[in-house]
């Protein structure tokens, strides 16, 4: 009997997940385990660690490893095949073209990736498939990820639930989906196997990924997720950090070392920064040494070759002042980019600059793991509050539970008049469904983005790949109003009054003058092949990306030994990467002594990226 | 003289392409939908053994679509403006909208 154990590796984006998932694979694939890994994560960058090209198929990538990107178009496109292909046969062709807009659905893809996903996971059981030893999960960021994995539970919940009721199910009807219930079950019974099952959740030692690590973990524990590990990530080598700047940084993760320690009774393991970029197999067994021997005496020198010279280049950061210019109706800005890479702290730094200026502004974020609040030492809540000691900025958080509450009451409420007691107990238990959370939060959204009570509305958007499917909502949504069933005049009106509503928020998110998208990226491969993928899927999607902001970047007077030096010869590289590719402006946001928290670190902040002061400290 | 074998009345609705056949999760609430739900509810509640009310979903039960040729022979001729469609026993009885609760009744024959 094969006894596969499954790894999934969690953690915001950018802290280093896929490079642990990845030292882990080549170590079991060493041991001569049958090893595969598989990336669920919309903006994988698996390819890039394994230099070579791997996609949507099973991909050998040496000596009892192989590798996967679950693409979540590819699984929609091959879960719609599997629909569709027996009917292209037979069924008129207008049938088919209104069938296959309606798999781009947003319920689709949810599904579609989903269900692959599950397919490894009772592969072994079904008797199908190859048999490995141990399945790694390179997981989506943290939010995205919690998400996905409590779908099995709700799923199934929601399937026996619905074969009671009247037998129709987001996904349709209970009769189709029955026979899929025991594969999610099963999922469902692996995730809470200890034995079988281990979450490794991968943080940084810094306050705001303990506080997510801590959320994540009782999310986890709820859904029944037993084995728990923790990798501390980028620790800096106390030896590099003479120079005040950095020991002032050490620290700091000291600090959060020791409460990640205490706080999380668990198998901890430390990683130290790398003065280079993990890339290809020989580095990767660098970390993967480090992983599995566990002790004391880490190497942090990856780096090779004599240095040929400590010249910085100076990077001038360019103004946006043209771009941010009011318009005199509501300007949205929209931070987008990687989970981790400092998405919040712009936003913060950015709408802090527009209320000083005397704009009225709003902060919002729709990042289910948002610490808009724990930057500006305030309460944010789902309710638009104005902040304290801070004139003309509001802000508030979209909390998908309470956002889902909320549109349930409020279809209730509106169905309650109209229809019989039996009808309002199926749309209740109807509106259990996950369908409802997307859409609820969604609602939401659209209802910020269609304001006209500021001067600027300052987005603190979701990880890249999320954030992707909730800006193509609009787009989605309105194809499938076209879609809705017309039969009487109140279900025409119900029509022209969605569809008069998504025209207007998509004109809005396509003026450019209206809406300004921008990325925020750290200086490096990952972040910025990333970041440029997802700025061409906004482009398809027919919004401009108007500027960049490069963060965290080293300021040359603070290198002063070899580490860092090389840390920023490397990120100059990519500094210098990103102007070629992206053609746009590029602000800097250097690294500081301490985390951006409290208004007056915001404000020295503010001053560092907008009034271009980076050189007057250097 | 022959009570005991009163037939099930089948009656087989044939969904337009729809996110889902609740009406609840588009974007917004299809009133159309909910209105058929509640037609539904009622009738299998009041003629309970009597009738069988199905509905096929094209994305989901494309089979029972193409096993139907009273469906087929019109989705080829008018498209996919003819959905939904009601059958009773095999036999189309309503097309492009669906039927009140007051036309169920009819057809039912009470």
């Amino acid at each position: 009997m094969q006894n596969t154990r499954y790894i999934f590796f969690s953690g915001k984006g950018g802290v280093g997940k896929t490079t642990m998932a990845c030292a882990t694979a080549i170590h079991y694939a060493n041991e001569e385990k049958k090893t595969l890994i598989i990336t669920t994560d919309p903006a994988s960058n698996l390819a890039d660690v394994f230099e070579t090209e791997i996609g949507h198929k099973i991909t050998p990538l040496q000596k009892n490893l192989w590798g996967m990107e679950i693409d979540p178009d590819k699984a929609t496109e091959e879960y719609r095949e599997r629909i569709l292909a027996p009917m292209r046969a037979v069924m008129p062709e207008n049938v088919m073209s209104v069938l296959e807009e309606q798999f781009n659905s947003p319920c689709t893809t949810e599904i579609a990736s989903f269900d692959r996903f599950v397919d490894f996971m009772v592969a072994e059981k079904e008797g199908r498939g190859e048999k490995y030893d141990v399945v790694i999960f390179d997981t989506a960021p943290t939010g995205h990820t919690v998400r996905l994995l409590e779908l099995p539970v709700d799923w199934s919940k929601h399937i026996e639930e619905s074969a009671k009721g009247s037998g129709n199910t987001c996904i349709g009807p209970v009769a189709s989906i029955q026979e899929n219930k025991a594969k999610y079950d099963e999922a469902t019974r692996l995730l809470g196997d200890a034995e079988k099952t281990i979450f490794i959740f991968v943080l940084q030692p810094e306050e705001t990924p303990v506080y997510e690590t801590k959320r994540s973990l009782k999310e986890l524990t709820e859904i029944g997720v037993k084995n728990i590990e923790l990798i501390i990530n980028g620790i800096l080598p106390k030896e590099v950090c003479k120079h005040p700047f950095f020991q002032s940084r050490y620290e700091m993760q000291q600090k959060y070392i020791k409460i990640i320690e205490s706080d999380f009774p668990v198998k901890i393991r430390k990683m130290f920064q790398r003065d280079g970029e993990i890339k290809g197999v020989e580095r990767l067994f660098n970390i993967e040494k480090d992983l599995f021997n566990n002790s004391d005496e880490q190497t942090y020198i990856i780096g090779n070759g004599e240095l040929s010279n400590i010249d910085f280049n100076n990077f001038i950061p360019d103004s946006i002042d043209n771009i941010i210019q009011p318009n005199g109706k509501t300007k949205s800005i929209f931070f987008t980019g990687k989970g981790g890479v400092g998405k919040t702290v712009i936003s913060v730094i950015t709408a802090y600059k527009l209320a000083s200026e005397g704009f009225k502004t709003l902060l919002l974020t729709t990042d289910p793991a948002s610490h808009i609040g724990q930057v500006l030492e305030r309460e944010v809540t789902d309710q638009i509050n104005s902040v304290e000691g801070i004139d003309n900025l509001w802000s508030v958080i979209i909390d998908q539970e309470e956002a889902t509450e909320e549109y349930k009451q409020r279809i209730l409420e509106e169905s309650k008049s109209k229809y019989s007691q039996d009808m309002l107990v199926a749309i209740k238990e109807e509106l259990e469904s996950p369908c409802t959370e997307e859409m609820a939060a969604f609602d939401k959204f659209m209802t910020y983005v269609d304001s006209d009570d500021y001067d600027f509305v300052v987005f603190d958007t979701a990880p890249t790949g999320h954030t992707l499917r909730l800006l193509e909502l609009p787009f989605d949504y309105s194809d499938q109003v076209s879609l809705m069933v017309t039969t009487n005049q109140q279900s025409a009106d119900a029509k022209a009054v969605t569809q008069k509503r998504f025209d207007r928020i998509i004109a809005r998110m396509e003026d450019p003058k209206q809406s300004v998208f921008s990325f925020v990226v750290y200086p490096e491969s990952t972040p910025v092949i990333e970041a440029y993928r997802a700025m061409l899927d906004l482009k398809d999607a027919g919004i401009q990306t108007q500027f960049l902001v490069a963060n965290q970047v080293l300021q040359p007077e603070y290198c002063t030994n070899e580490f860092f030096i090389r840390r920023r010869k490397m990120q100059e590289k990519y500094l210098r990467e990103i102007k070629e590719r992206f053609q746009l402006p590029v602000m800097i946001m250097p690294l500081l002594e301490s985390e951006i928290k409290g208004i007056t670190m915001i404000q020295k902040a503010t001053d560092l990226l907008f009034n271009n002061k980076v050189k007057s400290l250097i | 003289m022959n009570d005991n074998t009163i037939k099930t009345i089948q009656i087989e609705i044939f969904d337009p392409p729809m996110c889902c056949p609740t009406g609840l999760c588009g974007p917004d609430i299809d009133p159309a939908l909910l209105d058929i739900n509640e037609a539904i509810l009622k009738i299998k509640k009041e003629f309970d053994g009597k009738v069988s009310i199905e509905r096929y979903l094209l994305s989901q039960q494309g089979q029972k679509f193409m096993q139907q040729p009273e469906v087929m022979k019109r989705l080829q001729i008018h498209g996919v403006e003819i959905l939904p469609l009601t059958l009773v026993d095999g036999k189309v009885v309503k097309e492009k909208e669906y039927p009140s609760y007051e036309e169920f009744k009819s057809i039912i024959g009470e």
